[in-house]
Parts: structure tokens; sequence; C-alpha cells
């Protein structure tokens, strides 16, 4: 916090120390410094960096861009620069999911920004940015949790209704249980031409469902002791929810090859019911130029599963420093501006969702008249109450890698359910013995 | 008469199955060409339709004119992308060609110990999965200080090329008779004079191919871009590509307007050396 | 002192030597060195502990290891040997072609242009089973009235790789076997013709053997190039569902970064390394064999 004020002594700043009378101080002074700047690149994050020149204005610093990058590509990237030792930048993207791969590179945030500032986050979002008690990153308006769209015609129309009540036995609405979807799923479903559902099913993808589903039926993917638990009953249960709707053909034959752009497509398409997907997606599904279900979209908040959680595996993009930056100040002062409540509003007002609570409630105001895009906000709040991010251990990806073959080994039917989550479980548990973590 | 009016028959069978058969070959090399040119022009809604859209309801230049735009008004730096690539993949090609000169000159003209193995192992280097290369090329980089430069991703590049143009070059100087240079020589020039203006013509048509080869390999190359460009300063093309992608969407038709933009000079390329490209490779590699 | 003054042809060289000893070799020792250690890119440390060939027996005994690497083998035999005859067929209808020739040429050049990424991105598109352009053509064609789970299926997306890997590669082929017809002396034919041969007996023992060393050329070429299908494969299916179509090459990139464990990816790399000069070793000696019989020097 020190040096964000510049002449300022160093005996005034440690008195006025937890004081808050620094925060109205940013972005602060920084004459002349260069911050070295490794930014997270795709269409959607790009408006944000055109403000940039501002904070350049008001600081008299100079932000030089050496990578920009999407998200995996910039994953490798950094893990290059740790393997070689050539962290010689200060501010780099960050994503809740990747973070606890890169243990000490980026310094706490906490110490360098006024407590006011931090408070001022939703309380998840910075719980999420913590490990192991450092604030390593700030989160920008790119907060992801899932909800459920739908096909609103299909819930309009007077034949599915009856023919609904009568094979199932309760009224045909958008899905509040897992269970439903399932009822549902199969009940739409008409292969090749229209699918009830359908799931990621490759890549970490897979695996953040899964995890989805087993939080939803009681389970944990780590005991208490940090163990994989996942061949639990509740895995079971959870498991045979994805393996069910492959069998009875009510998701794509091809759902285990999709990602997430897949999915996206084929609900633009028209040919799919219910799609659990991200709010990125929102103004895509509702857009006539890129979807055939445009205008027809209803979304709601993640069904409840067996233990009556709604649950939502989350995470967000944020801004991190590294411990070896020359000005942390500076590129704290950085961050700080990339995620501040005007810049918050900027990204979310383009459809992505904030991660401070007063953004948040600017964005519901704002939407006021757009009543798709309240009903939007309103599902996604309900889901971000049940968020949580990834298990944060450095080898969470690994892990990954290692579950879903085995979680698509089951789906496709190689193996029984119970077998491939044991498997799954043993070699989760051979990889952070092998991390040294168990 | 009967014999040959079958025979005729037969002749004109044979030229409409040559024709079909080579126009279905020419259709299925070129309809996914087609379809990713199709689809740069398309609305996204159309491209992945279902029931399937055939016949395009609506054309428009939208997808290059959001390319163009400008960065966050939908654009990707394409400009830059462009002008690296063409730095890079241009200069490449030459000191590869030059390089290559070089050695397929040693090869063809010199007699010395360990040819065969010299020239197997300069082929070997080419076995070298990009995987196994890219971390410690980083390293080696990185300590340079090269890392995100054009003379970095060059460097590469030649190293990628040189392999296969010291073969074709070497080729194409075992075909030029050594008397010609000898000859000259004799009246009086030197053998760099010589070689200039007696054998280096003689191969050209062998440049001009292994130079096509050369350029494309060095254009579409992914691996090695993307771990070692980072940003603006030397992005190329390919790495280009994935600006289309983010976590969870991909802008499909965005992309295909940029792989039209990439394919439209390596064809004009081609199309222009492609007449050395044959002969040179005929009169070149086989018989070295 | 006039000093030592090197042979002409080791200055010639001198320049190959460098750049590819710079490029290629000295990166290749390191990484020789790191698959003799625990070497994790999130930990740098590990680097300087050395485990002798742990790594190495370790792969031994993974079986999904070895499964990958018989599947490359695989793929990399039938992908060579189809494209090596779609390529003979089509250089042969194109040099039959009387007009355009040209033009024709250069679409056979076509596929070369694109990116291996791209084909990877085209080709996952169209096989995509609910939109994809190919199951909605058979549908549109009333060919099937299922969704056939082209990326699924074991079988299935071992061949949807295949067709792209072909795709993008078959021109290589075609361009050096239409070389070598270009380059054919007529004579032989002719004479064949007079001896009475039929067109495919002509083929068989004349323009076949004639050529036999380009089509090896380009074999040598492309095994060198292998690992182009790498970019296809990867964006395609990932070596997924259930590591149905994993290869090599995917299973070493996603331990070697996404995993982070980069001193076992290296001993993979090495083994894979292995198997690529075995490749180009069986087809240099081929190719050496079919030049003598056209009567070249080597």
């Amino acid at each position: 916090m020190n040096k964000l004020l510049t002449g300022v002594s160093a005996g005034v700043v440690l008195l006025m120390a937890g004081g808050t009378a620094l925060a109205q101080e940013l972005p602060g002074k920084f004459e002349g410094v260069t911050i070295d700047a490794k930014l997270i690149g795709g269409q959607q994050y790009e408006a944000l960096y055109s403000r940039i020149s501002e904070w350049e204005k008001a600081t008299g610093a100079t932000v030089n861009v050496i990578s920009k990058k999407n998200h995996f590509e910039l994953d490798k990237e950094i893990k290059s620069d740790i393997a070689v030792g050539a962290i010689s930048w200060c501010v780099g993207s960050n994503h809740s999911s990747f973070a606890p791969q890169y243990p000490g590179i980026y310094t706490d945030l906490a110490a360098l920004l006024p407590a006011s500032e931090i408070d001022a986050f939703v309380d998840a979002n910075i719980a999420a940015s913590t490990l192991d008690g450092k604030l390593v990153m700030l989160p920008r308006a790119q907060f992801d949790v899932s909800a459920m769209y739908y096909q609103k015609s299909l819930y309009a129309d007077e034949a599915n209704k009856a023919k609904f009540k009568e094979k199932y036995g309760y009224d045909l609405t958008p899905p509040d249980t897992w269970e439903q979807v399932t009822d549902q799923a199969e009940f739409f479903a008409n292969p090749p031409d229209f699918y009830g559902t359908q799931y990621a099913g490759k890549e970490e993808a897979i695996n953040g469902r899964f995890y989805e589903m087993l939080r939803a039926e009681g389970g944990e993917y780590l005991d208490a002791d940090g163990r994989p638990a996942i061949n639990s009953e509740a895995g079971v249960r959870a498991l045979n929810w994805f393996v069910e709707l492959y069998k009875a053909k009510a998701v794509p034959a091809g759902t285990t090859n999709y990602l997430w752009d897949d999915l996206g497509q084929g609900f633009a398409s028209g040919t799919v019911a219910l799609n659990l997907d991200w709010p990125g997606w929102a103004g895509f599904f509702n857009d006539p130029g890129a979807s055939k279900v445009a205008g027809n979209v209803g979304v709601v908040a993640p069904p409840k599963g067996s233990s009556g959680a709604r649950t939502g595996w989350s995470g967000h993009h944020g801004f991190s420093v590294t411990e070896s930056c020359a000005n942390k100040e500076a590129a704290a002062s950085l961050v700080w501006f990339l995620t501040n409540e005007e810049n918050q509003k900027l990204e979310a007002g383009a459809g992505p969702l904030p991660t401070r609570d007063a953004v948040w409630t600017w964005v519901i105001e704002q939407a006021k008249d757009d009543p798709y895009r309240k009903e939007v906000l309103e599902a996604f709040q309900e889901a971000a109450k049940g968020a949580y991010p990834v298990p944060q251990s450095p080898s969470w990806i690994e892990i990954s890698n290692a579950v879903y073959p085995e979680l698509q080994a089951a789906i496709l039917g190689d193996k029984t359910t119970q077998q491939a989550l044991d498997d799954a479980a043993a070699k989760a548990t051979a990889i952070l013995e092998d991390a040294g973590e168990l | 008469m009967d014999e040959n009016q079958t025979n005729r028959i037969k002749q004109i069978l044979l030229k409409i199955g040559h024709l079909v058969g080579l126009f279905i070959a020419m259709a299925i090399i070129c309809l996914p060409g087609l379809w990713i040119v199709l689809s740069s022009l398309r609305p996204t809604v159309e491209i992945m339709a279902k029931p399937p859209v055939w016949i395009p309801e609506s054309l428009s230049f939208d997808a290059y004119i959001a390319m163009f735009s400008g960065v966050g008004q939908g654009g990707i730096p394409v400009l830059d992308y462009f002008r690296n690539s063409i730095i890079i993949s241009v200069t490449s090609t030459v000191i590869a060609l030059a390089i290559g000169l070089a050695g397929g000159y040693a090869f063809a003209r010199y007699r010395f110990r360990g040819k065969t193995a010299i020239f197997l192992g300069f082929m070997l280097t080419r076995t070298v999965p990009g995987i196994a290369l890219s971390l410690p090329l980083f390293f080696v980089y990185a300590k340079l200080g090269i890392i995100d430069t054009h003379f970095g991703l060059i460097i590469a590049y030649v190293a990628l090329n040189v392999p296969f143009t010291v073969w074709l070059i070497d080729g194409f100087f075992r075909q030029v008779p050594r008397d010609l240079a000898e000859a000259a020589q004799i009246d009086g020039c030197t053998r760099w004079q010589a070689f200039w203006q007696v054998e280096f013509p003689l191969a050209r048509s062998g440049i001009a191919s292994a130079g096509i080869f050369a350029f494309l390999i060095s254009w579409n190359e992914f691996a090695l871009a993307s771990q070692l460009t980072r940003s603006t300063n030397s992005k190329t093309l390919p790495v280009g590509l994935l600006d289309y992608t983010a976590e969870f969407t991909i802008d499909w038709r965005g992309m295909c307007a940029l792989a039209v933009v990439m394919i439209i000079p390596a064809l004009t390329l081609t199309f222009i050396v492609q007449k050395h490209l044959v002969s040179g490779l005929t009169s070149g590699a086989v018989k070295g | 002192m006039r000093g030592w003054k090197p042979a002409p042809h080791v200055l010639l060289l001198l320049p190959a030597f460098v750049v590819l000893a710079a490029v290629v070799v000295v990166p290749l020792l390191l990484s020789l060195y790191s698959s003799f250690t625990p070497f994790r890119l999130t930990r740098p440390e590990t680097i300087y502990t050395f485990i002798g060939f742990r790594n190495y027996l370790r792969l031994f005994a993974d079986q999904e290891f070895w499964v990958a690497f018989g599947r490359t083998v695989l793929l990399l035999t039938i992908a060579l040997n189809l494209e090596m005859v779609l390529g003979l067929f089509l250089a042969l209808l194109v040099e039959k072609a009387t007009r355009g020739q040209r033009l024709l040429r250069t679409i056979m050049m076509f596929p070369m242009m694109f990116s291996p990424i791209l084909v990877g991105f085209q080709f996952k598109f169209m096989f995509n089973d609910n939109i994809g352009l190919v199951n909605n053509a058979l549908q549109s064609l009333g060919l099937t009235d299922r969704a056939i789970p082209w990326l699924i299926d074991s079988q299935l997306a071992f061949t949807s790789i295949l067709i792209a890997e072909i795709w993008s590669s078959t021109s290589v082929f075609a361009i050096f076997i239409l070389a070598g017809l270009m380059a054919m002396p007529r004579e032989p034919l002719e004479a064949a013709k007079v001896d009475g041969c039929t067109p495919l007996q002509s083929f068989r023992y004349v323009t076949w053997p004639f050529i036999m060393p380009f089509a090896y050329i380009a074999m040598t070429i492309r095994s060198l190039d292998i690992a182009r299908a790498y970019d296809i494969v990867k964006i395609m299916t990932d070596g997924g569902p259930a590591k149905r179509t994993e290869i090599l090459w995917t299973l070493i990139s996603r331990t070697a970064y996404s995993d982070a464990r980069m001193g076992l990816a290296n001993a993979m790399a090495y083994v894979a390394i292995f198997l690529s000069i075995l490749f180009t070793i069986l087809f240099f000696r081929q190719l050496a064999k079919a030049r003598q019989q056209i009567g070249a020097e080597w």
C-alpha cells in the first residue's frame, strides 16, 4: 500500500497503515513506470483493454502488453515461464480454475490495496481468489456459473403438456430438479432431429459438470483429508445421470466429444430442448443473426439434486500481480483499475456477470425494462448462491485429465459406473500422492 | 470397321470416365475449402443450422469487415499478423534456400567421408516432434531473450526447412553436368562466377520448388509459433486463428474469414510458381 | 602464417550444421536430460533431481501408453499407404488431362494451403453428429435416419481422423508422383505398346518402377512431417472419448503442458522420436533401392 501515494514519506504511511484514508487515492501516480502485462485475448475481453489508456493517463505509467492469448495457450505460456524462471512481467490474467497451479508466483493483493476496495467485491468471489490466505487475484466482471436455458415454446405447447402429464403424472414446467430434467429430456428427445438435453463431454468440462452433479447428490470430490471421494454412492448416482441420458439417446450421440462451443452452437441450432450453460451465451442465444431459438429462450436457475441443493461449479477471471514485479504498487493499481466499478459496469453491460456487489445491483437495475435480460440475471443470481470454485489443489487440472476419460468410459458403456469411478479415484489418489499432497 | 468402332466407343468411354473421375477428385479436394469460404460469408445461424440450409439465403462480408475494424470492435490485429507472417515466412524461406544451396552444392559436388551419414542425419532432425522441441527451445530462447521476436521464429523455421532444401537442391546440382562449370572455368571464370552464371540458372526450377514447400510450411506452422510468439510483435496468422476462440465460445465464421485471408496469398504464390514446381521436382530429387 | 583453410565442403555445410545444432540438437539434449528427472513445469527446482530411468520404466509398464503407441503406428501406416495410392490416382488423372493443367495442379495443391489446425476445426465441424455437414447431407439425401456418431465410435472416429489427415496430405504425394510422371521418357511406353502390352501391363512394368522413387520421396518427407497430424487430432477429438483415439502426440502434449509433467512427457517423446527415426530409415532405404533400379547414383 505504501507507495500508492507518491510523495508521502514511509513514516507517514506507516502511521496511517490500517486506516482507510488511502482508499480514495487510487489509482495513484507512477510517472515513468512501465508495467508488462499478459492478458487473456478474445472478443469478449477486448473492450476492457481499450480503457487501459485512461489508467496510463491518470497515473503517468505505461502498460506494455507482452502477450495476448486464449486461456489454454496462456496457461501453457505461464507454466513455461515458471519452468525457465522467466517471470519478468508484472500483471497477468488469471482464472480461478487455473490459479492453484501456479503456487507462489503471485503476490498477496490484500497487502497492496485498501480493505474497503476488496470488501466491495462479492465475498464468494474473493474467497475463491484466495489461496492459502493470499488474495492472488482481483476478479473482473467475468464470473461464470451455469443456469438452465430452455426453449419456451415447448413448455407452452398444450399437446406437450397433456402428454407429459399423462406419462409422468406431474405438470410440464421448466425443470426444478435433475430428475425432472431426465424425464423431460427423454420426453422431448426425437433423435436424430431433436434432443432433450446435452452436456459437455470432455476435458475439464465433463469433470466440472460431474463435480456439480456430485455435490447436488450430496457427495464430495475430495474428502476432509483431501482424498478423492468420487467413488461414493453419491458419485455413482451422479455419474449415472449422465450415463442414463446417453443410453436413452436423449442427448446427441456426439456429446462426449462436445466442448462449450459445440453445446452453444447445438442449442442455437434449435435442436436441443434444455441446455445447462454459461452466462456468456445469453446474448448469442437471443440474437436472430446467430441463433434459431432467438426470442424463444427461457432461463431458470440450475435444478436441484437429490440433496436438495442447487450447485454451481463456477470460475471467474481476474488479474494478478507477480511476486517478482519491481513496482507492485503500480501493478496493483492497474489491477484495481481493470476491476473497478466503472470498468465492471463496462464489461457487465455487455452480458458477462460482475463480481462487485454494487455492479450486480446496477445491472439488475439496468435490465428492468428488458424482460429477457432480467430473466437471465435472476436465474444466474440464484445460481451464484450455490456457486463454488474447484478444489484449490495444484493438481486439479492433472486430476481432471486423469478422471475425464474414466467418466467417458462409463457414459459410453466401456465400464460400469462403479468401476469407472473406482479407477478414476485410484488415479486421482496416485496423482495427489506423486505431488506430495497426500 | 467394327473393331475400329468399338475401339472408338471404348476411347470415348475412357475419356468420359477420366473426366468424371477428375471432376469427382477435384470436387472432394475443393469442397471442404469452398465450405470454409462459404461459411465466412454466411450468418452463423445458417452455418450451424438444422435442418441444413443448403442454399445460402444471405451472403455478406460482415465477417471481413469486422475482422479489419480494429481490436475492441470485434476485430483482430490482422494486419500485424499478416505482416509478421510475411516477414517470417519470406525471410526464413530465403535463408533456408541459401543454406540449402550451400549444403546441396557441397553434397552434389564434393566427395567426403560420411556423406550418407551426414545426409541422413540432416533428415532425421526433421523427425523430432515439435512437442519435444518446444519447451527446450523456449528455454534456450528465453535465455537469449529472443522470445516473441521475428528473429527467433525465423531461425526455427530455417532449421525446419533446411533438411528439405538441402535434399532437393542437391538433386538439382547433380543434374547439371560438371563439365559445364569446368568449361566456364577454363574460359576464365572464377569458380564463383561459374556457379552463378552457369550452374545456378540451371538449377533455378529446383530452387523454386524447394522455396514453395519451405514457404508453405512456414506459412502454416502452428505448434512452434504458438510457443515462441506472444504478442502482435511476432504472432503469425495460424496463431491468430485462435483469437477467434474464447473460453466458452468460438467464432467459426470469423475464423473462416481469417482462413480465407491466409489461403489467398499462398494460393496465388503456388499458382505462379507451380510451373517450376513440377518441372523442378522432376529433374531434382529422384536422380539425386 | 597463411592459417588453416578448411575444405570447401566443410565451409558450405557449416551454416546448415550451425542452424540445426542450435535449433534442434541443443534443445534435444536438454530434453533428453529432463527425461531423467521428475521435472514439473510448475516446480522448476525438480529439474535438478536425477531419477535415472524411472520415467522410462514407468512408461514400459504403462498399458495406456503402448495402446496409444500402437494406434499411432496403425494410423501412420494406413494414412501413408492410402495417401500414396490416392496420390497416385490423382496424379494419373491430372496428368491425363489435356487442358487446364496449370489450374488443375494448383487445385491439386489446395489442401496444402490449409494450416493443420484449420483442418482440425473444419473436419470437427463437418463430422459433428448433430449439426455437422456430413450427417446433414446423409440425412437430407435419405441415406440414413440416424445421427452417426462420427467422432465417438472408436472405428468411426479413427476413420474420421484418417479422412482429415488424408484430405490434407494426399496432395504432397500427388505432386511428387505427378512430377515423376511428367519426367518419364516416352520411348519405353511406346515400345511396350508395340510389344502388345495392355495399358495395365505397361503401367505395372514401365510406369510404376519409374515413379516409385518419387513415391518414396514423398513417403520420406511425409513421415518426417507426420507430427503435423497432431494439430488435427488435438482439435478433432483430443484423443477421446475414453482414450479411443489417443495417439502419442496428444498424450505427450497433455502430459507436458496440461499436467505440467515435462520430464515424463520428454521420456514419451523420446520413444516417439525413435519411432519416427525407424520409419524414416525404412523409407530412406527403400528410396535408395528404388533409385538404384533406375540407375541413379548415390
